[in-house]
């Protein structure tokens, strides 16, 4: 083409471009470059201060005093002999696998019903989002409102005539970890709605129409093409989930403070407990690091799997 | 710009080099990456070079002071004050809740950026309190200043380390059932001075059709406030120097009348004298209960009266002492020091700080910003007008009645947070009130 530019007429130039400019070698370095400045950033806020900041989990520091005594591997030895941190480990994980695998599929069917060509839809895509935007804060406080004994929940159990619903949503210790997990996942639905939709928006038409002329019906092509499709807004919506679960604090700390009891003691809360308000600086920061292992290790696990079934997809 | 502009620039070979997609990327790449280093060089040059500058102007007409509280007014009454006094002095106040200012206090002392003047809780018992944060060297000694030797000597234990005034309490708060007036009259109910008394005050009044108690335990301090109130009847009546025993260990939890306390708290939820559902009900819904004529008390701290009162109506609510035995003569109440402030060790303002202290301390400010929240003047004195709301209680203190809040005098913070977590589980009946003790004692004897 007349005009067209080559690659061998562009001027060599010198510096950073022109070794961006050799060939493909050069070319593979060009992420590096841009990534650096975020990367160096990233490191100097969140790496050396995570990594400076485990050395606490080997000591006995209070968080006050200047000094602190090194106490090798004790920290994660009462760590294993805490019965209160081992039942928190469990509510972590049901409340993590719950809000994981209930939010995401409430994500998806909301997803699914704001991508159809409806008049109301950008509306309900709001509504929907909505939640998210509070401060989780401010909804655990709604909540204990909603939640109370006279609430408003319960109120319209009763006029519904399902009176034999009612319980003490917040008061009960077999039922406040589940009342904690519905209003997680009631702030959260519309995040993994939006994700999804993404993905749903990115579906090209043709492969819709091709599976309807091959016989597939509505099952069948949400299965053998919508799925797959959005395989990647999956991935990115159960990683944030579990992720989020997993540390999850805020909302367990406004809503019943870890109780009745111990009932809906997490690992955040535990080590909240322990490095802010007992002073046992050193043990938080242990369990702080045992969540973040686990946290790696069920994030970089998952992360695997769904990664494997993008490709077969 | 259209393609055969493009093209024909080209094509004509001119001087001008390309500015292609690409090379713009690199360009923009390259901008980021600079910005992105000057940013924390610039911070560098800017924590280095300012030292000096934030010294300077610390040590000159400025003051930083932290509080806690949902309550803005009592502080505004000493800050105003101040600012009267020294109005060259530019005074920024903190004030965050609870927990926020544990943690965020506790770092800041750890790393040298506390404000001069802050809030501490007397005693022990949590991770602000005088003596968590004092032995560590970040309060300094203010047994020189004229207000110290005024404190009351009932305070002396939870105010001073080492014999040496450490912080200034501006307030007494007691503990007490605040009562609903108007359930009172239209019962023709008299305060009760017994326990018995009090259950048949509490049948009366669950006859009626109202709640004798409203209790919020979703809120893990309202879990304490039941115990602490019995407690000075059933403990501390009988023997007064029950923490020095406690300290020594010639008293536990266990064998002592925390457990006839804990069977007297079990007690009244058994007869059915709570709301609904203790366990599912806050701090807020519990005062509304009593604010808006539903419930007839709540055992409280009395700076939730001014709370209850903006939930109700003002002047309909009284406090009343919570019998704990059989004996009119052995009812004590928990009285404590309440709002204290102590002074930063490594001040910018030193002397701005004390003077702040030294306005605090002055009879009149102390009265209004007690009046203002249901408390008392942290240093008694002649001109303080006692809200009648609390006239019911000050006997005892003239008495000598009075226990400070039993977490003042634990030896660290895990035993109040036992005791939340226990209460909790005796409701939910997960636990003995032999366990809950237990629990209690092992948090205890971990000490300091």
């Amino acid at each position: 083409m007349a005009g067209q530019p080559t690659g061998a007429a562009k001027p060599e130039g010198r510096g950073v471009f022109a070794l961006l400019r050799k060939g493909r070698r050069g070319r593979s370095q060009a992420p590096w470059i841009f990534l650096l400045p975020a990367l160096f950033m990233y490191a100097l806020v969140m790496i050396y201060p995570s990594l400076a900041g485990s050395w606490y989990a080997f000591t006995n520091w209070d968080g006050l005093t200047r000094t602190a005594s090194f106490v090798g591997l004790e920290n994660f030895r009462q760590l294993l002999q805490d019965s209160q941190a081992i039942a928190s480990l469990k509510n972590t994980i049901v409340l993590a696998v719950t809000v994981t695998i209930v939010q995401n599929a409430i994500g998806l069917l909301l997803a699914l019903g704001v991508n159809y060509n409806i008049k109301s839809r950008n509306v309900l895509r709001v509504i929907f989002f909505a939640s998210v935007v509070l401060t989780p804060v401010i909804v655990a406080f709604l909540w204990q409102y909603i939640y109370a004994p006279g609430g408003a929940l319960n109120r319209v159990l009763d006029l519904l005539h399902l009176g034999w619903l009612k319980q003490d949503w917040l008061g009960d210790p077999n039922v406040a970890l589940w009342a904690v997990i519905a209003v997680v996942i009631w702030q959260y639905a519309g995040y993994s709605m939006v994700i999804f939709l993404a993905g749903l928006q990115g579906v090209p038409q043709e492969l819709y129409e091709a599976a309807e002329i091959d016989g597939a019906g509505t099952l069948q092509r949400f299965w053998n093409v919508t799925r797959p499709m959005i395989a990647p807004a999956t991935t990115v919506n159960l990683m944030l989930s579990i992720i989020g679960g997993l540390r999850l604090f805020d909302q367990v700390f406004a809503l019943t403070g870890g109780g009745p009891g111990y009932a809906t003691e997490t690992l955040s809360t535990v080590l909240y407990k322990q490095a802010f308000i007992v002073g046992a600086y050193g043990y938080g920061t242990a369990i702080a690091l045992v969540l973040a292992l686990i946290v790696a290790c069920i994030a970089m696990i998952q992360l695997k799997v769904l990664r494997s079934q993008e490709v077969e997809a | 710009m259209s393609k055969d502009k493009r093209d024909a620039v080209r094509e004509g070979g001119s001087s001008k080099r390309e500015f292609s997609r690409q090379d713009f990327l690199y360009f923009v790449g390259a901008g980021a990456g600079i910005a992105a280093l000057s940013g924390p060089l610039a911070a560098c040059s800017r924590f280095i070079g300012g030292a000096g500058q934030g010294s300077s102007s610390g040590g000159g007409g400025s003051l930083r002071v932290a509080t806690t509280g949902i309550n803005p007014e009592p502080i505004q009454v000493f800050i105003g004050a101040f600012k009267d006094k020294n109005p060259d002095t530019k005074v920024s106040l903190t004030n965050a809740d609870t927990d926020k200012y544990q943690t965020t206090l506790r770092t800041q002392l750890s790393s040298g950026t506390a404000p001069d003047v802050f809030f501490v809780w007397p005693g022990n018992g949590n991770a602000m309190a005088l003596k968590q944060v004092g032995p560590a060297g970040y309060i300094a000694d203010l047994s020189d200043q004229p207000w110290a030797d005024d404190i009351p000597e009932r305070y002396e234990s939870v105010t001073q380390l080492d014999g040496k005034t450490m912080i200034l309490p501006t307030t007494t708060t007691l503990i007490g059932a605040i009562t609903n007036k108007q359930i009172m009259d239209d019962l023709a109910l008299e305060a009760p001075g017994t326990w018995n008394e009090l259950l048949s005050f509490c049948d009366k009044i669950k006859a009626s059709g109202k709640v004798p108690i409203a209790l919020g335990n979703a809120t893990p301090w309202i879990t304490q406030l039941i115990d602490y109130a019995l407690v000075p009847s059933t403990v501390y009546a009988d023997n007064p120097d029950f923490d020095e025993d406690m300290k020594t260990g010639k008293a536990t939890f266990a064998n002592s009348g925390w457990r006839d306390a804990m069977e007297k708290y079990l007690e009244l939820n058994d007869r059915g004298y709570f709301n609904e559902s203790p366990l599912g009900t806050s701090y807020e819904q519990q005062l509304q209960l009593v604010a808006k004529g539903d419930a007839a008390m709540a055992v409280q701290v009395s700076t939730s009266l001014g709370q209850v009162e903006n939930y109700g109506e003002k002047d309909q609510y009284i406090v009343l002492p919570f019998p704990g035995n059989e004996e009119p003569d052995k009812l004590w109440i928990p009285a404590a020091a309440g709002g204290s402030f102590g002074l930063n060790a490594e001040a910018k303002n030193p002397e701005g700080g004390k003077e702040l202290l030294r306005v605090m301390a002055e009879p009149e400010n102390m009265n209004q910003a007690a009046s203002l929240q249901g408390a008392l003047p942290g240093i008694p004195n002649d001109q303080f007008e006692v809200d009648p709301d609390l006239k019911p209680m000050m006997p005892f203190l003239d008495e000598g009645k009075t226990v400070p809040f039993m977490d003042q005098l634990w030896p660290n913070a895990e035993v109040q947070q036992i005791h939340f977590a226990v209460v909790q589980q005796l409701f939910t009946g997960e636990i003995t009130i032999d366990e809950a003790l237990r629990r209690m004692d092992e948090a205890y004897q971990k000490g300091s």
